[in-house]
């Protein structure tokens, strides 16, 4: 009996041992290196693959024609200038003379022409950006004619998908040795799920690279990424949140940024399953105490939504009548008049045609806020009497599952102006047609404002017209809009040169150096 | 009546947890009555409030009263706990049993499939399974048990071998008894003394694989009140608010400690190799 006491003892005190000697294992990182803890979706670096070339974009590995600066203006990057014809149907943009692949070839621009054409070739989000008819090169210009109008295109070659890679080199194996592209680091190795590590780039065309080497270290849960920089296994923390603020105000050996972000949190509802239901889709909305999640449960770390976009961009958030707001009672009236009715006494109610309801609502683990406002959906709808399961998932499955329709619910937070305004955010997810609509929406006049929008250039129809189709989307109670988050961004004081953009396409930077 | 109490007394270490385990199971079996409030009403207003008057232990992010959720848990884990260590008791032996007493190309089988099994690190396997039948307690509950039954069956096996030689086995086969009625009325209950004992010290180490599963997000599902998951719910706010860590981990150190003395315990009393 003793005997096995001491046995327990032992090996209590041994566990306890070896996990303390972890944690000052950590090794210190050598001079001209850094470490970021980021969270990663990406499986590959190929990118025309998904929204990968996000990844490629934010670890400095690729850049674009043009960028948007820490306004969300557009400025030039590996296109000097642009101009487009009145019609919005052909634009020119001058190619940057001077820069190099990180292999040392010259980007001329057929490359950037046969670039262009690759994602055209390999990726479906295409269409929704613009409608290309055909390229030509005139000297180091490169023309678009495009199909139907676009009033920004400049914007639209600023979103990572169209980074410029060089097509002269094999590209079999760049879904795990990454692309080559221009950007001040190239690509030394990645393990999805793990690491990419990136070391400078000796061909940068802007400037000398500050840094060695940067581990881009994969710690998708929020705590331990907080834990990592306290620790100093990390130098620079992205996505944390207001929880954290705790742990690092106040202490002067981190910086702590702040910005009211771009990104939208909302979940889609799938009308081809019991949300095509308009009833059923309205009552859920108004059973939603939005206004409480983001005041109280995220603690300010977000602005309570309602509208595709956020009041952060003016597009008439204000002036949007949002008939849906929270209320509980009409919520439970609208059920009753729609026939939904609990029969069975389990406290929640059934379909019309007496079938148990449940609704599937699928989330990811990456962003820890997700699950807060899917948990206080499921309470709230709990209340007002309608089932919902949650189903956590990674962020690749929950993308299959998107792809596939596999959801009642399904939460989605992106950035609402990727392209320097909502037209491209709007198109991908309401058009009908659109690849990313799998839930189903559809509505002919949101088809037709969306449209009209792509071939206007005036700023103010532009804005008048963008209200118009968010007027239409919460009319058609077609998408739950949870929340507009805040950002943050956490780094030690070894590191500086550390800054947020409201297109979150730029992480790591040529200007992200040691501090003296 | 006298020699039970005085049974009690020989084995006061036994008595003690018993005592504490049926505790637990009251616990668990009267958690509407104990419990203070609704384990899955949120005010969401009294988010992450510090434990008061109020709200004993605090609340979580969603504003639940953390008590009621701990003792709402007990459910949770002793139910699916004991169902847990059922299934691989009966699953384990049975298929030992077969193995042992028929041996040949069933012995094989069986005994192959088992070496199978335990050729993976027990937990990796279970979150293997959990994750491709998706994550719910019923589940959790499968993948522990494919991981777990091998002991078992590997324990019952052994005995069996040493049961079949004795003569009394012998005269049975010779006399014609149906191998049915060999199996059930000379085999087992010559093991199932051996065999309860290592169920009751594996009730605590089940309890911990499940709650482990929870924790990373393979067992209970929110809002189910679960202890692992609860844990992992606290995780964030780990700086802010330790009491929603704190609470289901004492629950389940408590727990775990109390079975895993009753199972130590029962060992005692019951295996005579102890003598």
């Amino acid at each position: 009996m003793k005997n096995r006491f001491l046995k327990k003892a032992l090996g209590m005190v041994l566990a306890g041992a070896m996990t303390m000697a972890l944690i000052p294992a950590m090794p210190a990182a050598a001079a001209g290196e850094i470490t970021i803890g980021v969270t990663s979706f990406a499986d590959t670096l190929e990118p025309t693959t998904q929204y990968f070339s996000w990844v490629v974009s934010r670890y400095a590995i690729g850049e674009c024609l043009t960028k948007f600066d820490q306004n969300g203006e557009i400025v030039p990057c590996l296109a000097e200038s642009w101009e487009n014809s009145e019609d919005g149907l052909t634009w020119t943009f001058t190619i940057r003379e001077g820069v190099k692949f990180s292999n040392g070839d010259d980007m001329t621009p057929e490359l950037v022409m046969a670039s262009i054409q690759r994602v055209c070739d390999k990726s479906d989000r295409v269409p929704e950006f613009f409608d290309l008819e055909s390229m030509e090169i005139d000297g180091q210009k490169l023309i678009f004619h495009l199909n139907r109008a676009n009033a920004n295109m400049a914007g639209s070659l600023a979103d990572p998908l169209f980074l410029i890679v060089d097509t002269n080199v094999d590209d079999s194996n760049w879904e795990m040795e990454g692309p080559i592209c221009t950007g001040p680091y190239a690509v030394e190795s990645f393990s999805p799920t793990d690491s990419c590590v990136v070391v400078k780039n000796e061909y940068y065309w802007d400037g000398e690279v500050p840094l060695d080497r940067v581990t881009l270290k994969c710690v998708d849960d929020q705590t331990t990424r907080s834990m990592a920089l306290q620790t100093g296994e990390i130098d620079i923390a992205y996505n944390l949140k207001t929880e954290n603020l705790i742990e690092f105000e106040g202490n002067p050996n981190y910086e702590i940024q702040e910005l009211q972000s771009l990104r939208s949190t909302y979940a889609f509802m799938n009308q081809n399953g019991a949300l095509g239901d308009l009833a059923l889709r309205q009552a859920l909305l108004r059973g939603l105490d939005k206004q409480t999640y983001c005041d109280v449960l995220l603690e300010g770390g977000a602005t309570a939504g309602k509208a595709p976009v956020p009041p952060t961009l003016d597009f008439g958030f204000d002036e949007l009548n949002d008939e849906n707001a929270y209320d509980p009672e009409g919520a439970k009236a609208i059920l009753a008049e729609a026939g939904y009715v609990d029969n069975d006494g389990d406290g929640f109610v059934e379909t019309p045609d007496g079938d148990a309801l449940t609704l599937n609502f699928v989330i990811y683990t990456s962003r820890a806020e997700l699950g807060v406002y899917a948990q206080a959906a499921q309470s709230n709808l709990k209340d007002i009497g309608i089932n919902v399961n949650l189903e956590t998932v990674s962020y690749e499955t929950l993308l299959d599952k998107r792809d596939s329709g596999q959801y009642d619910l399904l939460i989605w937070n992106v950035l609402v102006a990727n392209t320097g305004d909502p037209e491209n955010y709007l198109r991908e997810n309401w058009y009908s047609t659109s690849a990313n609509n799998t839930a189903g929406y559809n509505n002919p006049e949101v088809d037709a404002l969306l449209d009209e929008l792509a071939a206007t250039f005036d700023e103010d129809a532009r804005r008048d017209l963008i209200i118009q189709i968010q007027q239409h989307i919460m009319d058609d109670a077609a998408t739950v809009f949870f929340g507009y988050e805040t950002t943050y961004l956490f780094n030690n004081t070894r590191v500086t040169g550390v800054n947020m953009y409201p297109m979150d396409y730029y992480w790591l930077t040529k200007d992200i150096k040691l501090a003296e | 009546m006298k020699k039970k109490l005085k049974f009690f007394g020989e084995h006061k270490q036994f008595t003690l947890f018993l005592i504490l385990a049926l505790a637990v199971v009251c616990v668990a079996i009267f958690a509407p009555w104990i419990a203070p409030k609704d384990p899955l009403e949120a005010v969401m207003l009294d988010s992450l409030k510090a434990p008061c008057a109020e709200y004993p232990c605090g609340t979580d992010k969603l504003g639940r009263d953390i008590l009621s959720r701990v003792i709402f848990g007990t459910r949770t884990s002793m139910v699916m706990t004991l169902v847990l260590v059922a299934v691989i008791f009966v699953l384990g032996t049975t298929l030992g049993v077969l193995a042992g007493y028929f041996g040949g190309i069933v012995d094989e089988i069986i005994m192959r499939v088992a070496d199978m099994m335990i050729s993976f690190p027990g937990l990796v396997l279970a979150i293997a399974i959990a994750g491709m039948l998706g994550p719910n307690l019923t589940n959790a509950v499968i993948a522990i048990s494919a991981v777990s039954w091998t002991k078992y069956a590997r324990l019952s096996r052994s005995m069996v071998l040493k049961v079949k030689k004795s003569l009394y086995i012998e005269a049975a086969v010779v006399n014609g008894t149906k191998t049915g009625k060999i199996l059930v009325r000379h085999v087992l209950p010559n093991m199932v003394t051996q065999m309860v004992v290592t169920a009751a010290a594996d009730i605590g180490t089940m309890m911990l694989e499940l709650a482990s599963l929870s924790f990373l997000g393979f067992g209970a599902t929110a809002p189910t009140p679960e202890w692992g998951l609860m844990l992992n719910e606290g995780r964030t706010y780990m700086a802010k608010a330790p009491w929603l860590m704190i609470y289901p981990g004492i629950a389940i150190v408590i727990v775990v400690i109390v079975f895993n003395m009753l199972g130590d315990s029962i060992r005692d009393v019951l295996d005579p190799r102890q003598e």
